[in-house]
């Protein structure tokens, strides 16, 4: 349908994401971290030689020798090798001598994302050592699990793993076997031989035992902590500096026991990484030291002089990537960037364990809370890590009493690592002070961001009210620790779901269910008594309120009993339907999943968002953008509102002072740079667009460079609609001939109404009669939906044939005629496969793709993906199909058919496959990211292998629209958006991925919103300039527009492919369209 | 600790102060020894005709750390309450008189006496019944005569407790202070024994005192409320409400438009139905609607009471548009075409800087051929 108004709309108003508690949030990233130690993560911490304790860390992968090895560093650097991991670990208790030996053996994985790991006690000859075995040692069969190795107390049992009666054969065996081997000796013996100084062998990673369960008299196996579980993501061995996968505290988590010692972690373990926040990554990659780096020096870690055996030091951080280009003009830019200043020196990362085990989190959380003298108040605690901003002994053993059955707890406080102020560790607890930040400061919680309800403006007559917010978080960029602060906007209303049901009951009564549905399902809704945002997946029209649930408690009640209970809310309406949300399947940290459905009451909850009917009602949209979409003037203006709050509020200043956070007043200031003006080429013409970059002056009088003539097309329009028809030939074939364009008049058909049966039915016989038909122009009065996807179904997948949609109220102004004539007729050549304008593209054999996915907000039907792919050297051919996604389906089976058929069509044109593939990826989340490197990469990779001896060099952009980063331009003391073409690609990028900020599209209205690309792959070699250079060109070509737009080309082919095919075919639509622009 | 009790017994005394205050209604509650808040919540759910409620207590820590979650939900906003509702959370002894004290329907004491010690009880007593004097007092304590009941109790119930009355020891104190200060008593408790084999009465007792009518009663009531001198006042928060005329005046006029704008689309679309009020008509591009349309509304006729302060209310309001007469709502009709963002292109703007020649640029020989492949690819992560 032709439509000239493009809404650059904020993405505030469709924020589906369902409120996530802080602690939740913490206690998931916390606890997917890999590189913390997975149970005393820098093991050689508090062994004493004396005792003989001594853990060893090494790399598989590594050659032996590496230089490595003998720095303090192995763990990290275990943490770090891919494929496959060693821990060993010796433990020497000082009077009995037995020894354990442990490995973690991360699988090298190949699923993309998942990290295994195993914690195997092996038996077998370690060659390259000199050890002659390891053997796993009970001390006592009965004897109570006590915190093991503790150095504090030479006389408690050694930090061996106990093993249960049934083992004790083995036991005794390997405890000959470790007589055998003098334990002093030849471990001495050992770490000269590598080289290593005595002194450094603490590093690196032992066993350490754990928690064992025996003690409370479970007939399980013995708990031999040792599970050394490293991530590992598994994707080859260039990766040398990730070491992602993450762990969670054990239950469950078996670490295989081989041979026959039954070993069983509580240890941490990798678990899927496909569900990993990018955040863990990055901070695993964040953190790993470099491999060649010299060794870090190590402070005097024992305050109160005792040996330091195994110096904690803090993190040394990763060089940063080469992503700034050159080319272009220096522009100065603000950002919506804080930097934050830390005052504290370090922070502190403790691991806890209680022994006997304490299971319940509540529980440790409050005997952690017991022993606040010794912790202080500030404690960011998961149930096993803790981060402090003090620093403590080494070893820290507490007690507390159980309260439910009175047994004592062992509480050991052991430090694990000392990390800068700024790291990605500490984000999340950060991140949970800002949300306390935004509380004090009185924001309202609605989704993930936070809104000021005191400064709502209200839209009466549309029972609407937006709310002015922000979307805070910690971040840490290229350019440090910074607080990102974007300017939302929150529409609520004031219906309440039940509201809005009657409503339509008035005006619907038959089809009332129908309609509910159609109107409901995929909105979001705030509940009234407790402030959370749930997303209707389905209404229960069988259940009212008196029907009943169950309680956490297993007893029973009804809806209305509970909110009368709970709330001292009295529900009105005893006959409501019940709404249905079905969470997201996902594991807390405890590992229990969250599974079934949650039922609220339609009374009980508020529409958020624009529901659809307002968002295609022109004149609230128009109200809505007005007060949503403001510009950089008005968006630093509450952005320093926030921030001298933040700063003025004693209570905020206190919250964030407890972890020595700053937050300074000022935005960032940078330098950004204009990338260099693109030549528009036309037929015979070229020129420099003007400043704001767009050019419908300059194609409406210039030819295009190729027009297909229009001999044989068809209107067909409502007898209403004849004048307006009429009016509009006419234009036609007065403005056709500077474009190039040569038309025949067309057949008009003239139809009796406007129901949609008429229009297919005389569009079905013009087809059969005249099949050489090049276009069908149809024109539609009013807003009619049904009316349209019938049309484009017919024209697209049945009798495939370009078609062009015309509202009758885009032609009704004489004023206007001419310049939407124009702009009609551009748009029709697209559709017949002409091609309006080009830039000048200096690679050659290049593909360009485009792909982005489309999602019904009902879920009802499945995703779409549209694929976009340039077929010639100018990339003003296209290739398009699309493929339909089932949930959870991966897109690359599609996704191939797609690619093979372009490569086809490419050969077919040019008679060589293309030297240079160029991705650009749009639809992917920011969590998807290492699902798409790791597995999809490869699988596009192993595309090309269906032909022979092609390998062709592949670049792999994934396109991010949805960012909260602003850019402001300062000319004078206006501040603006930066021009187009602007791009910013340090201080604010990301620390880990190859990425920048491009803004190629012009604001009008609001801010400068530049979009996300993050270069993946990139085999062709590509420079940033390249990179950045060929995104900004490829933001010219969409035809539709004449002017840059926010994103390349063919993504938005691709997503307006998508669109129509998930909104009105919901069919593949028909192959011979696949090589014209029919879509737009 | 008393597994014994279902619901907990925490929970019943909570319970016995809602149904008090669902009872007799007070408007201003105060909460001594206010801890957790977890009274104070429960008040704010089902104190149905609350104004006021305010929590004292001498550890600020954990009212601290509760104290955020007393602010109102988006949904106050949404759906304003009718009655007012503010809420205060004060550090202070309660053995200390403040004004700020003074003036409360209720005072509640919940498990509250027995951390004193029986000299600061003394204070205490003389403080709540002769400074603050509100209207009635709850005080519930341990019954010491309970315990022996209480499987494996040694000593008091709790480590922080400074003595556990019996019932009659109790019953005299509060007596006491009746006679020195105007109060009646009545006793009662929670937790009782399901089979009472013994007499030992309830496991909390409760004392509920009643001020004596007396002449200076009424003073006391409508006194405004004094800044607190001695306390600290943590946080406070006043409720969105309908008792702020702002506030109402403001959904009055969202539910006017509103229903204005419907009745107007149900006309335009002729499917308005004569009831009792006029039809609405048309002047120039805009459709009047009858103020007795708008008033049939039931959500206008909640919120004003009576059509005189219907129409008092609209008149004078800026954002309602009223007709000279007075009798009906204007409502522009608003189908006309807005205003393309494009500007006409014609004749303005600047001049197409028509190029002779594209510079021709080849990427090509400028990317570095001899590195790694995978330099920007797969390494970073």
């Amino acid at each position: 349908m032709y439509r000239t108004r493009h809404w650059h709309r904020r993405q505030n108003d469709e924020e589906v994401h369902v409120f996530r508690c802080a602690q939740q949030l913490l206690d998931r990233t916390e606890n997917m971290d890999p590189n913390k130690p997975p149970f005393f993560g820098t093991p050689g911490a508090v062994h004493k030689p004396e005792e003989a304790l001594i853990g060893r860390g090494r790399s598989l992968l590594l050659p032996p020798g590496d230089a490595s090895f003998g720095r303090g560093r192995g763990f990290e650097l275990m943490a770090s090798a891919p494929g496959g991991q060693f821990g060993r670990g010796l433990i020497y208790p000082g009077s009995e001598p037995s020894t354990g030996l442990a490995r973690g053996l991360p699988l090298p994985s190949d699923d993309g994302g998942m990290g295994r790991a195993r914690g195997l006690f092996l038996q077998a000859v370690q060659p390259s050592v000199g050890l002659g075995r390891a053997a796993l040692l009970h001390v006592e069969p009965s004897v109570m699990p006590t915190p093991l190795a503790q150095p504090a107390k030479p006389d408690s049992p050694q930090g061996m793993p106990s093993l249960q009666a049934e083992e004790e054969e083995m036991a005794k065996k390997s405890q000959e076997e470790v007589a055998v081997t003098t334990p002093g000796s030849s471990l001495v013996s050992m770490f000269r031989g590598m080289g290593i100084e005595s002194s450094r062998t603490t590093w690196g990673r032992g066993i350490m035992p754990g928690v064992s369960r025996g003690a409370r008299g479970e007939p399980v196996t013995p708990q031999v902590g040792v599970s050394s579980a490293i991530g590992s993501e598994g994707d080859g061995p260039v990766k040398e500096e990730m070491g992602r996968g993450s762990s969670w505290l054990g239950q469950g988590l078996v670490g295989a026991g081989r041979a026959t010692v039954p070993t069983m972690g509580i240890g941490r373990g990798p678990t899927s990484s496909s569900m990993l926040p990018p955040g863990p990554a990055a901070i695993s990659a964040g953190l790993s030291p470099p491999l060649t780096g010299s060794p870090p020096k190590e402070p005097p870690m024992h305050p109160e002089g005792s040996p330091p055996k195994a110096p904690l030091q803090m993190e040394a951080s990763r060089e940063p990537l080469q992503k700034a280009g050159t080319k272009g003009n220096p522009v100065r830019v603000g950002s919506n960037y804080i930097a934050i200043g830390c005052k504290n020196d370090a922070v502190y990362q403790y691991h806890v364990t209680f022994t006997p085990n304490v299971e319940s989190m509540g529980m440790r959380f409050g005997m952690m809370k017991d022993h606040r003298s010794i912790t202080g108040d500030v404690i960011a605690f998961d149930g096993s890590i803790l981060y402090l901003p003090v620093r403590l002994n080494e070893v820290v053993q507490l007690k507390s009493e159980r309260k439910t059955d009175g047994q004592e707890i062992d509480i050991k406080i052991q430090m694990t690592k000392i990390i800068p102020p700024s790291s990605d560790l500490c984000l999340p607890f950060y991140n949970v002070v800002l949300r306390r930040v935004m509380k004090i400061l009185g924001l309202k919680l609605v989704g993930r961001n936070h809104f000021d309800p005191t400064c709502a403006v209200i839209l009466g007559k549309h029972r609407l009210q937006v709310w002015p917010g922000y979307a805070t978080c910690f971040k840490r960029t290229d350019g440090g620790l910074y607080l990102s602060v974007d300017v939302t906007h929150k529409v609520l209303r004031n219906d309440s779901v039940l509201d809005v049901m009657h409503a339509i009951h008035q005006q619907s009564r038959e089809s009332f269910q129908e309609v509910c549905t159609k109107e409901l399902i995929g909105s979001i809704v705030i509940t009234r008594y407790n402030n959370r945002t749930y997303r209707i997946d389905d209404i229960e029209w069988s259940k009212s309120p008196r029907d009943t649930f169950t309680l956490e408690d297993g007893t029973q009640t009804t809806f209305l009993d509970y909110y009368s209970k709970n709330y001292g809310i009295t529900i009105k309406e005893q006959d409501q339907p019940l709404l249905m949300h079905r969470p997201k399947e996902r594991a807390k940290p405890r590992g229990k999943v969250i599974t079934g459905e949650i039922l609220l009451l339609p009374e009980l909850a508020f529409m958020t968002g624009i529901p659809d009917k307002m968002r295609k009602d022109f004149h609230v949209m128009k109200d809505l953008t007005q007060h949503i979409n403001v510009g950089g003037e008005q968006h630093t203006q509450s952005l320093k509102q926030l921030l001298i709050k933040m700063n003025t509020i004693p209570e905020a200043q206190t919250e964030l002072g407890r972890w020595g956070l700053e937050i300074t007043t000022d935005i960032l200031m940078t330098q950004a740079r204009t990338l260099p003006q693109e030549t528009i080429c036309l037929q015979r013409a070229s020129f420099q667009p003007a400043p704001d970059a767009s050019w419908s002056r300059e194609v409406t009088r210039e030819a295009s460079i190729s027009c297909v003539p229009l001999n044989c097309w068809a209107i067909f329009y409502p007898r209403r609609a004849a004048d307006q028809v009429e009016e509009l030939v006419s234009t036609f074939g007065k403005v056709a001939a500077p474009m190039g364009l040569r038309l025949n008049r067309p057949t008009r058909v003239e139809l009796r109404d406007d129901r949609t049966e008429t229009y297919i039915k005389s569009i079905h016989s013009q087809l059969t009669s005249d099949p050489n038909l090049q276009l069908v122009i149809c024109i539609i009065t009013g807003n009619k939906d049904d009316l349209y996807n019938a049309i484009k179904k017919l024209c697209c997948v049945q009798s495939p044939v370009p078609s062009q949609a015309i509202n009758a109220r885009t032609i009704s102004q004489p004023q206007k005629l001419r310049s939407v004539a124009q702009k009609i007729l551009l748009q029709m050549n697209c559709k017949l496969g002409g091609e309006l304008w080009s830039v000048n593209i200096p690679l050659k054999q290049l593909m360009v793709i485009g792909v982005d996915v489309h999602h019904d907000t009902s879920k009802k039907c499945r995703s779409v993906m549209g694929f976009v792919a340039s077929l010639n050297s100018t990339l003003t051919r296209w290739y398009s199909r699309v493929f339909f996604q089932m949930p959870n389906e991966e897109i690359i089976v599609g996704f191939r058919a797609c690619l093979l058929g372009a490569l086809q069509k490419y050969h077919e044109l040019n008679r060589s496959f293309p030297e240079k593939i160029v991705i650009y990826r749009d639809g992917v989340s920011e969590g998807q990211l290492k699902t798409v490197e790791h597995y999809e990469i490869p699988q596009i990779l192993k595309c090309f292998e269906t032909y022979q001896n092609y390998e062709p060099k592949l670049v792999f952009i994934v396109v991010q629209k949805r960012v909260s980063t602003t850019m402001y331009s300062f000319s004078g003391d206006r501040i603006g958006a930066p021009p187009p073409g602007t791009v910013l690609d340090h201080t604010v990028t990301s620390r880990d991925l190859m990425d920048f900020y491009l803004m190629a599209h012009s604001i009008r209205q609001g801010c400068g919103l530049p979009t996300h690309y993050i270069s993946l792959y990139n085999t062709a070699n590509l420079t940033p300039d390249h990179l950045q250079r060929l995104t900004f060109k490829m933001c010219h070509l969409y035809w539709n527009w004449p002017g840059t737009i926010r994103v390349p080309a063919p993504c938005k082919y691709a997503h307006k492919l998508a669109f129509l095919t998930g909104q009105s075919l919901h069919s593949e639509p028909a192959i011979n369209l696949a090589d014209k622009l029919f879509f737009l | 600790m008393c597994p014994l009790f279902s619901p907990p017994l925490f929970m019943q005394r909570y319970q016995f102060v809602v149904d008090f205050v669902q009872k007799y209604e007070p408007k201003k509650v105060l909460d001594l020894g206010c801890a957790e808040c977890r009274l104070l919540e429960k008040l704010k759910y089902h104190g149905n005709g609350v104004e006021l409620l305010v929590g004292v207590d001498k550890d600020s820590s954990a009212m601290r750390t509760r104290m955020y979650s007393f602010a109102p939900l988006s949904s106050d906003y949404l759906q304003p309450r009718t009655g007012p509702l503010a809420i205060e959370l004060y550090e202070g002894s309660v053995t200390q008189p403040d004004p700020s004290t003074c003036g409360f329907d209720l005072v509640t004491c919940i498990e509250l006496i027995e951390h004193l010690h029986l000299e600061e009880v003394e204070m205490f007593s003389e403080v709540l019944f002769g400074f603050m004097a509100p209207s009635a007092v709850i005080v519930s304590t341990p019954n010491a005569d309970y315990n022996p009941l209480l499987p494996g109790l040694v000593g008091f119930r709790h480590p922080d407790h400074k003595f556990e009355w019996s019932r009659e020891q109790f019953q005299l104190w509060a007596l006491r202070q009746c006679e020195v200060f105007g109060y009646t008593v009545n006793f009662t408790g929670v937790g009782a024994l399901a089979e009472p084999h013994t007499d030992v009465g309830f496991c909390s007792q409760i004392a509920v005192f009643n001020q004596d009518p007396s002449p200076q009663d009424s003073a006391v009531q409508y006194r405004s409320r004094e800044e607190p001198t001695v306390y600290r006042l943590l946080y406070s928060v006043v409720y969105p409400s309908l008792s702020d005329n702002n506030i109402l005046q403001k959904t009055l006029v969202n539910e006017v438009l509103c229903r204005a704008e419907l009745v107007k689309q149900s006309w335009l679309s002729g499917k308005w139905v004569a009831k009792t009020a006029p039809e609405p008509y048309m002047t120039g591009s805009s459709v009047c609607v009858s103020l007795l349309d708008v008033w049939s509304c039931p959500r206008v006729r909640s919120l004003c009471g009576t059509l005189r302060r219907f129409t008092e209310a609209l008149v004078g309001e800026s954002r309602v548009v009223l007709t000279p007469g007075r009798e009906a709502v204007i409502i522009p009709v608003d189908d006309e075409e807005e205003e393309e963002e494009e500007e006409d292109e014609d004749g303005q703007g600047t001049e197409t800087r028509w190029t002779a020649s594209v510079t021709t640029e080849d990427w090509d020989v400028e990317i570095p051929h001899n590195l790694d492949s995978n330099l920007h690819g797969a390494k970073h992560g």
